[in-house]
């Protein structure tokens, strides 16, 4: 018989754990998608690792002036040195910034037996991770709606910090209306199960000035297979809802079917903005998704 | 008889119900889990589509009717094999006549047993029932209701003594007559008891007379062991013995001392199908003298245990000193070295509470000692010189110690007549060496003893030369004058050696010989047991029971009804006279149930030939109530679980619920901690300051007590220390590093005086620390108790906190009179000529013990006897800081006075009070040098 627990509004946090797991997890991303995107000359947008000259703000190199270029850009004291003279070129940098939201909402503080941690902590650590790996990458990775991107070595922390700080995210099973800019992208960590219009509804309001997203959803294996038997009554985390289904096994195959439609609105929804859709067991590895995300990530960027 | 009666046969019609159980059962489903399931909110309105009802599991039915099965039953009260044996039909009375002499409590357990399922069995018969023990005292008995028999069982334990069935056989009589056809069950051990009795034919006709059945319950062989010992000469011989050949062949004998060691042990068997084994104990003399306990290991029965009682024993030792028995100083008694040499093969007695030689020796001669040793007892009265002669006559051992009293006076108990006076050898006054002993002769009691070479004789008193001298002479010196010498008397002897018992003429009684040669004295001396020739013996005395076995062997406390003995009481143990000690502890006797010689007889039951007969084996009836009661509980119990399991409240529980917390276990590893963590141990003290190092037994120290308050205690180490510099460069004392000491733990023999600063604000010294500071005071050390108030105490006023402290302190103590240093104390002059001791304060008042009140005519002579230095000194000057010393000799406190030298005079004062507990009251001579030497002048 399969035991399920629920988390307190405490352990929702972040905690050092948390925050060690999830560095742990981006230390072993493999580096080799990053790389292969930083030499890739076809990123037009958004990834870091240019390696040519461009609008930016640090020194990339010095090359000799041509005839016809203003005069303004001649760097002076550099041309001083020798008879020829010569522009300082900069790197070129490109803002991309890169929003996290995870869902902290009583639901996702659950696990069963057959999960290996709730849902919580795995969201925490894929969210957190990925935010490492991007920022280790180049990117900029800010909090949807908390903090502004930012590309800090220590954005494990800061993020953590920051989600700690939100008290009233504990609360909020959809993300907040925020704007990212038009080549930002969204990742969205939840469990989503709010109603499909209301997800199709914040996702537009996200989407809505063409900034790319994805959608990952973290459930339990108990939410997905329903194994029990025998007479149970089933409680809600958030409302405080309670059903008397009676015979478990006969209702499962009710809500199995019920959740199956409920992931297909989900999917939609994604599709529907140009977003990807990615559902994450709990008794899985976070690895498998972190891996999957920055596949898709590094592949909408290109 | 066997077979399943059940006491309520109609509560089984409560199983008609069952099947009704199994419908209420099935449709009273267990409780629904309960499963937090966060996707609800998105199917709240997903109902059940077929409410159908939840079955009880089938495996819980069934468990669950099998404890309603099993209540009924248990209800219903089954009995397996319900009746025992029941003896006669009918509602008649039924006699249970139980065995419980001494022979009866190796198998008491099993026989109990018995009796009670035959009580029962009447019981459910509806029987009257009356209960005999065999070893009881005959008293009426009649039959009363079956709750009152068992009742009356209860009280039945197995006695001490063998049961003599006879004297039942009125009671007997009298029952079965009043009750005409009454049956008779007998659960008997099967032992006759050590005289064969005609219990069985009486019986028999009795049975006859009154149309009863008898029924005899035994087992097959009687198990039980007995015991008993026989001492001849010096061989003490244990017989284990049994009524018939019963499986039990082999066993241990145990001997123990009176404090229930086991002093020796020794395997018995029995030759194949003897009913006695002969245990000859072989034990050194001193071991066997302690035996006070004979047993057959593992047998608990008072048959099987033979006390051993001072009888023929260790000979009782009365010691006599003729001086005045000062005995403050135990190291200093004259009869130190007799008592401690005799104590291993004797018991030693010395008069209690008497005055003067005459009354100690009466005292003695009435407590039947066997040795009567005099140390310098010189001439005695009339009377106390004819006792004496008689108890030598009758067989009496009389040993005397020369001494300046035998040798000043002239008296006729010596084995040789004495030339007054002595001679002495290798003193001041005289060219000779101390004499050592001659090889003993051959038919000396001594021979064999070697001398050690060592042995010096120092003084001695002579013998005139007499022709039967050479006779008497057990040992003499190397020039051949006796030093032992012996007359026999009567049937006694007498004996004397011609030095003292201490110390003072000789170091014989230093040597291991000395023991020896006592030894081998007292072994001469006769048993302590009356005259047996002729004449009206005297009434023995009488002797209340000290210590009684019960019926297992165990000693307690004699029960009420038992009476006192004879003090030549040896017959077996009865009803009346339990096994026991009986009298004194040092001169009691031992009853037991056994005499030395007697021997168990097999029950003959060949005359009881109607009675029906079975063994104690095979009538166990069994109740199964408890069981079904139990098994029903546990069902439930079960079920319990089951719903619980079922309704999802075990998933997590218990250490699944610890295992997720590890704060948890943490806190309980740091509960546990301290329990588990070893003691810390103390860091090594230096080793000047370690007591009761070698250093302490080679070289005199100054002491002061660890008070555990950090700062007195380290006033006292620097007091001391300064006074030990101070001491070794004006003195030829030169002490080594003080020592600091715990009085409960640590030897103070090494230390002559200890300072004892009082700290208030500490916990009083322990019990074991008074009793060792006592010990030490009467053995002659001096403690000084400083309670440092000098400054604060009054007199007159309410006592400081010291004050109160040492006053509480004191109370349990032997403290002498005290009184203050008075002017010609030989304290004022036992190294410097000081009028007061003052410390860091001059004000306090130094108290000594009150001298003796000096007589008239005689000179003031600040001594008294034994050492004469007072056991306790107190003062409240604080000595101590007054002393003390830093490391480069500074003084690290200052004193409180206008004296400029207080100081100087406080060492003054500590040299004089060293000096004076190490000379004693040599000064106190010497202060009179001078008026001796003007005496000669003139």
């Amino acid at each position: 018989m399969v035991a399920t627990r629920a988390l307190s509004a405490e352990a929702r946090n972040p905690g050092r754990r948390e925050s060690e797991s999830a560095a742990a997890l981006a230390s072993r991303m493999p580096r080799l998608i990053l790389e292969a995107r930083r030499v890739s000359s076809l990123l037009a947008h958004g990834l870091h690792g240019r390696r040519r000259a461009g609008p930016g703000e640090s020194f990339w190199q010095f090359r000799p002036f041509v005839t016809g270029e203003a005069a303004a850009r001649i760097d002076w004291r550099r041309s001083a040195r020798d008879d020829r003279l010569y522009v300082r070129e900069r790197e070129w940098e490109a803002a991309h910034n890169i929003w996290l939201w995870i869902d902290r909402s009583a639901s996702m503080g659950f696990a069963s037996d057959l999960a290996t941690v709730p849902k919580i902590e795995r969201a925490l650590v894929l969210g957190l991770a990925l935010a490492d790996a991007f920022v280790e990458g180049g990117e900029r990775v800010g909090l949807l709606g908390l903090t502004r991107a930012t590309a800090a070595r220590n954005i494990v922390e800061r993020l953590a910090q920051a989600l700690v700080a939100d008290e009233a995210g504990l609360n909020q099973d959809l993300p907040p209306r925020a704007e990212p800019g038009r080549f930002d992208e969204a990742i969205l960590v939840s469990d989503f199960l709010t109603p499909p219009e209301r997800v199709a509804a914040a996702v537009r309001e996200i989407a809505g000035r063409g900034s790319r997203g994805h959608l990952v959803v973290v459930v339990d294996p108990v939410e997905e297979t329903f194994p029990f038997a025998g007479q149970a009554v089933l409680h809600d985390l958030e409302s405080g809802l309670a059903l008397d289904i009676g015979e478990a096994a006969t209702w499962g195959a009710a809500y199995r079917e019920r959740i199956a439609a409920h992931r297909a609105a989900l999917s939609e929804i994604a599709r529907g903005q140009g977003w990807t859709f990615t559902l994450h067991r709990t008794d899985r590895p976070a690895s498998e998704a972190a891996l999957r995300l920055m596949t898709l990530v590094a592949a909408s960027g290109a | 008889m066997l077979g399943l009666t059940f006491a309520a046969p109609l509560a089984l019609a409560a199983l008609v119900g069952l099947p009704a159980l199994w419908f209420l059962l099935r449709v009273t489903p267990p409780r629904p889990r309960r499963i937090a399931f966060p996707p609800l909110k998105l199917v709240a309105d997903l109902m059940a589509r077929r409410q159908t009802p939840a079955r009880t599991p089938p495996w819980l039915l069934i468990l669950r009717l099998a404890a309603a099965a099993a209540l009924i039953l248990a209800v219903s009260g089954p009995v397996w094999n319900p009746q025992g044996i029941g003896a006669g039909g009918g509602r008649s009375a039924l006699l249970v006549l139980l065995d419980n002499g001494a022979s009866a409590a190796h198998d008491w357990r099993a026989r109990l047993a018995v009796a009670q399922d035959t009580i029962e069995g009447a019981a459910r018969d509806g029987r009257p029932v009356a209960v005999l023990g065999s070893a009881e005292a005959a008293a009426a008995i009649e039959a009363r209701t079956p709750a009152a028999a068992l009742e009356r069982l209860r009280a039945l334990a197995p006695r001490p003594h063998f049961a003599d069935r006879a004297t039942l056989l009125p009671v007997l009589g009298a029952f079965l007559e009043k009750n005409p056809g009454a049956g008779l069950v007998w659960i008997s051990d099967g032992v006759a008891g050590p005289e064969a009795d005609a219990f069985t034919g009486a019986l028999a006709k009795l049975a006859e007379a009154g149309g009863t059945v008898v029924t005899l319950l035994r087992a097959d062989a009687p198990p039980a062991l007995a015991l008993t010992a026989a001492e001849s000469g010096s061989k003490l011989t244990a017989k284990v013995l049994r009524a018939a050949p019963n499986g039990r062949e082999a066993g241990t004998v145990r001997a123990l001392d009176p404090r229930g060691l086991p002093l020796a042990e020794h395997d018995f068997a029995f030759p194949n199908g003897a009913l006695a084994a002969e245990v000859p104990l072989e034990i050194p003399v001193e071991l066997r003298n302690n035996i006070s306990r004979l047993e057959v290991s593992g047998e608990r029965s008072a048959g099987a245990v033979v006390l051993m009682d001072e009888r023929g024993k260790r000979r009782r030792v009365g010691l006599v000193f003729g001086g005045t028995s000062d005995q403050a100083q135990p190291l200093l008694a004259p009869t130190y070295y007799l008592s401690r040499a005799l104590q291993p093969f004797a018991d030693v007695q010395e008069a209690r509470g008497a005055k003067g030689t005459a009354e100690s020796i009466n005292q003695l001669l009435d407590n039947q000692v066997s040795v009567l040793v005099l140390a310098d007892v010189g001439a005695m009265d009339e009377r106390t010189t004819a006792r004496v002669e008689k108890f030598v006559s009758e067989g009496g051992l009389l040993l005397r110690f020369a001494g300046p009293r035998l040798a000043a006076g002239n008296d006729p108990l010596v084995p040789v007549r004495l030339r007054r006076g002595g001679r002495n050898l290798g003193g001041t006054l005289s060219w000779d060496n101390p004499k050592t002993l001659a090889p003993f002769a051959p038919e000396s009691p001594f021979a064999g003893l070697s001398a050690p070479a060592d042995i010096g004789v120092r003084r001695q008193i002579l013998a005139e030369p007499d022709g039967d001298l050479p006779a008497r002479t057990w040992a003499s010196l190397q020039d051949g004058t006796p030093i032992v010498t012996a007359e026999t008397r009567g049937q006694g002897r007498v004996v004397l050696f011609h030095v003292t018992a201490d110390t003072t003429w000789s170091n014989l009684p230093l040597s291991g010989l000395f023991i020896d040669m006592l030894r081998r004295v007292v072994a001469l001396a006769g048993s302590a047991a009356p005259p047996t020739d002729g004449g009206p013996r005297p009434p023995a005395a009488i002797l209340a029971p000290r210590l009684a076995l019960d019926g297992f062997g165990a000693l307690g406390s004699p029960p009420a009804s038992a009476k006192a003995v004879a003090a030549d009481y040896g017959d077996r143990a009865t009803p009346e006279h339990p096994p026991g000690f009986y009298g004194p502890a040092d001169g009691g006797i031992a009853v037991n149930a056994l005499r030395p010689g007697d021997a168990l007889a097999p029950l003959d039951l060949s005359k009881l030939t109607g009675a029906r007969t079975g063994t104690l084996a095979g009538a166990e009836t069994l109740d199964l109530r408890p069981a079904l009661f139990t098994f029903a509980l546990m069902l439930l119990a079960l079920d319990t679980l089951a719903g619980l399991w079922l309704g999802g409240f075990l998933a997590r529980g218990g250490l699944g619920r610890l295992r997720g917390r590890p704060a948890a276990l943490v806190a309980v590893g740091l509960l546990l901690a301290p329990l588990l963590a070893p003691v810390p141990a103390r860091a090594e003290e230096p080793a000047a300051n370690r007591p009761n190092g070698i250093e302490s037994a080679l070289l005199t120290r100054l002491a002061y007590v660890i008070t555990g308050d950090a700062a007195v205690d380290e006033a006292s180490r620097a007091g001391l220390t300064g006074l030990t510099q101070m001491l070794a460069s004006r003195t030829a004392l030169e002490p080594g590093e003080p020592a600091g000491i715990d009085p409960a733990k640590d030897e103070l023999a090494f230390y002559p005086l200890i300072y004892w600063p009082i700290a208030a604000n500490r916990p009083q010294p322990g019990e074991q620390a008074i009793r060792r500071i006592d010990a030490f005071m009467r053995n002659g050390g001096t403690v000084l108790f400083d309670t440092r108030d000098g400054l604060t105490s009054r007199p007159g006023a309410a006592p400081t906190p010291e004050g109160a402290y040492l006053r509480k302190m004191l109370a349990t103590l032997e403290v002498p009179e005290l009184e203050p240093v008075p002017a010609d104390h030989v304290l004022t002059k036992a190294f410097y000529l000081v009028d007061t001791f003052p410390g860091r304060y001059a004000s306090g008042q130094t108290w000594v013990e009150a001298l003796p009140p000096a007589g008239e005519g005689t000179e003031r002579r600040p001594a008294r006897a034994g050492d004469g230095v007072s056991p306790i000194i107190i003062t409240g000057n604080d000595l101590a800081a007054a002393w003390a010393v830093g490391r480069r000799g500074e003084p690290l406190y200052p004193v409180v006075g206008g004296d400029q030298r207080q100081r100087e005079m406080a060492f003054r004062g500590g040299v004089n009070i060293v000096m004076y507990t190490l000379t004693g009251n040599y000064k106190a001579d010497q202060v009179h040098v001078p008026a001796l030497l003007e005496r000669l002048g003139q």
